[in-house]
């Protein structure tokens, strides 16, 4: 079965979609679009809603982008372990997975904050692990420089070591709770984590009992190679960015390729590829929504967002002339994949600054699936048989009409060729999404067997 | 208006509170338990649910009292701000306060995730700045020793400082979202923080509009020196432990005369001390419950607790001896422990005498009686100015609160001390507090 998750930002995924006519009109704030969006992709079966997050206003530097808005902005948002958990207060069986960061925050708040979510939601929750990849967001936390990306993954890796343990410090039947005997809790089924390390030092234990998952499901989304690694070694499942299926098809098997160095199985880690979907009841009907986005930019605006995205102001170039190549290969401290796919996709298909804009906006350079339902549920099998990957993380340009057109309308396509699942078959996000019991190093004690066998 | 607020353990303020009939069957990460409290007391119309906070598992090295769980242990509870962001969705007026430490948490975050929840209830959220009493929390912080209490109030104030002026970051009007001319937001309606100071640099802006009640409400509990006087600088409403009327008096006082050096009015602070509630339709209903509650937990448990509150072993004293002074400040001290002294030795208790007086309420001030006798207590405090109201402790949860807003609640409506209904809808205006002007409309 196919895997689906969704970005619900109320902004939509094109840089014009919260100026379409059939987007949210108020979109800062809103809680109840929000929840709309959610019950959403609940009525469409999804695995998941997953939200981004960073913990900076950005673009400051350039107004009239600041002003205008771009997908991936965020100037105003939720913070999004409170804004999941009033969400699964109204939905039942779709999962919540929300971005914290290792590199700012604490293993010790972390994990507190998800496994409180994990009993909010009754085993729903999730926690995408970023290492956070906007530079200015280091200003906000007491530094003046972003950390570099190997001390960012060091760090990384044994942030989440620390989360497990701390996930794992308690045994599931640690609190009897009995009002007769007056036996609370048993002091013998709990322990401290001690750990030590280079970059953190947890005594633990965490005072949250076992979470309904036995963990909180661990989301990564970095594609650069100590990216790939942590992720093979560690998430259960991955956001993909890939701007073609060769890209994706590439990735999915060399870190599928690195799990085995780590004793894991190949299928206890998802890959979600991230598309943007543009559909309609027709052909014509998704062409003419894109190119009514297209029109709402400027190209003022287009070239002032291609700039942000790689990082390198191109408004005093040519529009209809190439990238600056050169000036692009060095490696930008905080440049994330996305920079790199849009500079690889310019030079694959030799493209103006105008037409990479144009390519860069209605998905930030990723892959677009645009057409009826039968062509975008073609392309996604396709995808999926080819290995590309095992589900899709699903962006719609304009919301809630993109999110809505792809539930009513390509999801009942995708059952009735038995790749997506009709209902939803258990309540957790991992049983969603077929990963196996989270290990417990209470689990594996010959005492606890033995009680489990009495 | 009398300020009424409850903390919201699921366990009841009683150190036996959780293994009463009357109790809910089980406590640990229940959410439902915590739905129907907050449910419960808005249909009371109390201001507020609160929730004490600590990052730590506590008692480890005190296994009896560790297995019998203390109502200020929490070895198990949420996390008090996804907890309140999940309540904002079953209520519609109450006010939400989570606690959060200034010690081990950065200001950003803290800001945004209190922004976040004001804006999830629609202007009901508080925030309780604690600078954390409780040393063994350090070790999950990359840290051997507590901070002493002297840095811990500077980065208190400091952080205080910081979470407010990035509260301050966007205008009212700053997000337009114009879909005709394309302009989402005004670059214009939103400053920079650029904070630099000893403890903390933060930039800003904060990357949450706005909220609802312009800022969340700003609670502390801190009863030393340095507590009162961030309370004065800088506090909206604070959590007192006074055991005594006249305590509680002069304490009112003494913070509230220190307002006018920073320009504050006396009326912008609420003063809310503790109050354990053992009330039921007759005095003899009241005195039921108290003796059976008292008759759940042994001395020897009960001795372990009294030495967990203040903070020194009493394993060894005779249990009819008078109970002994503290060998020392110690860096944990903790308000409560200090109030539970200074009324054994005002009142010359045993240590038994002094468990007893504990076990219901920490230590704080306890009543007991029919409706009236308990509505009579709080008005002669109220009207005293002892507090402006109280934070009100539940012995057994959900009855006591039943109790209290079926039986108490009406009584004082019927004296003018509590509103018919809520006056707003938002926190700020249930306490009568001023919503915070925008700095950009000033």
């Amino acid at each position: 079965m196919m895997h689906l998750a969704c970005i619900p930002n109320l902004v939509g995924g094109h840089l014009g979609g919260w100026r379409h006519k059939d987007a949210f009109d108020r979109p800062v704030m809103n809680l109840e679009a929000f929840i709309e969006m959610s019950q959403i992709a609940e009525r469409g079966k999804f695995d998941c809603v997953f939200l981004a997050d960073g913990n900076g206003v950005r673009d400051m530097d350039r107004p009239a982008l600041f002003a205008a808005n771009h997908p991936s902005a965020r100037p105003s948002f939720f913070e999004p372990t409170t804004l999941l958990s009033a969400v699964s207060m109204v939905t039942r069986h779709v999962g919540v997975v929300a971005t914290a960061t290792s590199t700012y925050d604490e293993p010790w708040m972390v994990a507190r904050r998800f496994a409180s979510m994990d009993h909010i939601s009754k085993g729903r929750a999730g926690w995408n692990l970023v290492t956070a990849s906007n530079a200015g967001d280091a200003l906000n936390f007491g530094r003046s420089e972003h950390m570099g990306r190997e001390d960012r993954y060091a760090r990384a890796q044994e942030f989440y070591e620390v989360v497990a343990a701390l996930w794992d410090s308690w045994a599931d039947d640690a609190f009897p709770q009995d009002k007769a005997s007056g036996q609370y809790l048993d002091p013998t089924r709990v322990q401290p984590i001690d750990h030590s390390g280079a970059h953190f030092t947890v005594k633990g234990p965490l005072n949250i009992s076992r979470t309904p998952q036995g963990r909180p499901i661990v989301f990564m989304a970095g594609q650069s190679a100590p990216g790939m690694e942590l992720a093979a070694r560690y998430a259960d499942a991955l956001f993909g960015a890939g701007t073609t299926k060769q890209d994706c098809i590439d990735a999915y098997a060399d870190i599928k390729g690195r799990m085995a160095r780590y004793g894991r199985s190949p299928d206890t880690l998802k890959i979600l590829p991230g598309v943007s979907v543009f559909t309609g009841r027709t052909a014509a009907e998704a062409e003419d929504l894109y190119l009514e986005l297209q029109s709402l930019i400027s190209p003022a605006l287009g070239v002032h967002y291609l700039s942000k995205m790689l990082v390198h102001d191109l408004e005093t170039l040519p529009l209809d002339g190439p990238l600056p190549f050169d000036d692009l290969a060095e490696e930008t401290l905080g440049g994330s994949s996305l920079r790199r796919y849009i500079i690889d996709m310019a030079r694959r298909d030799n493209l103006t600054i105008r037409e990479t804009y144009q390519r860069t906006l209605p998905a930030l350079g990723g892959p677009v699936f645009k057409g009826s339902p039968t062509q975008v549920a073609d392309e996604m099998e396709d995808w999926w048989r080819s290995k590309a990957g095992d589900g899709f993380t699903i962006m719609a340009p304009v919301q809630p009409r993109g999110l809505s057109d792809f539930v009513d309308l390509v999801v009942p396509e995708l059952q009735r060729r038995g790749i997506f699942r009709r209902e939803y078959e258990t309540t957790t996000l991992r049983g969603h999404l077929g990963l196996p019991d989270a290990p417990s190093r209470w689990h594996s004690e010959p005492e606890k067997a033995e009680r489990g066998a009495a | 208006m009398m300020v009424l607020g409850f903390t919201g353990g699921a366990l009841g303020g009683h150190l036996g509170g959780w293994r009463h009939r009357d109790s809910f069957p089980t406590t640990t990460m229940q959410l439902q338990c915590m739905v129907e409290m907050a449910q419960i007391a808005e249909r009371g119309g109390l201001d507020m649910m609160f929730l004490a906070d600590g990052n730590g598992v506590r008692q480890m090295d005190k296994p009896a009292l560790f297995a019998a769980n203390s109502p200020s242990d929490r070895p198990a509870v949420f996390e008090p701000v996804t907890l309140f962001a999940a309540l904002a969705q079953h209520t519609s007026r109450i006010g939400l306060v989570a606690t959060a430490t200034t010690t081990y948490e950065e200001p950003f975050s803290i800001a945004r995730k209190f922004a976040s929840l004001d804006h999830l209830s629609g202007g009901r959220a508080g925030w309780n700045l604690v600078t954390t009493q409780y040393v063994e929390d350090a070790k999950n912080f990359g840290r051997d020793e507590h901070i002493g209490r002297v840095e811990r109030y500077e980065r208190a104030q400091e952080s205080l400082d910081v979470v407010r002026a990035l509260w301050n970051s966007w205008a009212t009007d700053a997000f337009p979202q114009d879909k005709a001319t394309g302009q989402y937001l005004d670059p214009a309606r939103v400053r920079l923080t650029n904070h630099r100071g000893a403890h903390f640099a933060v930039k800003g802006p904060l990357n949450v509009a706005r909220t609802p009640q312009g800022q969340p409400v700003v609670f502390m509990a801190g009863q030393s020196e340095a507590g009162k006087e961030l309370a004065a600088y800088g506090g909206e409403g604070l959590f007192g432990t006074a055991s005594s009327k006249a305590q509680a008096q002069k304490e009112y006082a003494d913070i509230k005369g220190r307002m006018p050096k920073y320009g504050r009015p006396p009326d912008a602070l609420k003063i809310l001390p503790a109050l354990s509630v053992f009330v039921g339709r007759t005095r003899a209903e009241a005195d039921a419950l108290y003796d059976e509650l008292q008759g759940l937990i042994a001395p020897s448990l009960a001795v372990s607790y009294l030495s967990k509150l203040v903070g020194f072993d009493l394993t060894d004293a005779p249990l009819d001896g008078p109970m002994p002074a503290s060998p020392g400040e110690s860096i944990g001290g903790t308000a409560i422990g200090r109030s539970v002294l200074e009324m054994a030795a005002r009142e010359g208790l045993s240590v038994r005498g002094t468990y007893e007086r504990v076990l219901p309420s920490m230590g704080g001030n306890m009543v007991k009686g029919d409706p009236v006798e308990v509505a009579d207590m709080m008005e002669d405090w109220y009207t005293g100015k002892a507090c402006d109201g109280f934070m009100l402790s539940m012995p057994v949860q959900p009855r006591s609160l039943r109790d209290f807003v079926e039986l108490v609640v009406p009584e004082l409506q019927r004296r003018g001390l509590r509103p018919p209904e809520y006056r707003g809808a938002s926190l700020r205006e249930n306490m009568g507090l001023p919503i915070p002007a925008d700095p950009f409309l000033a």
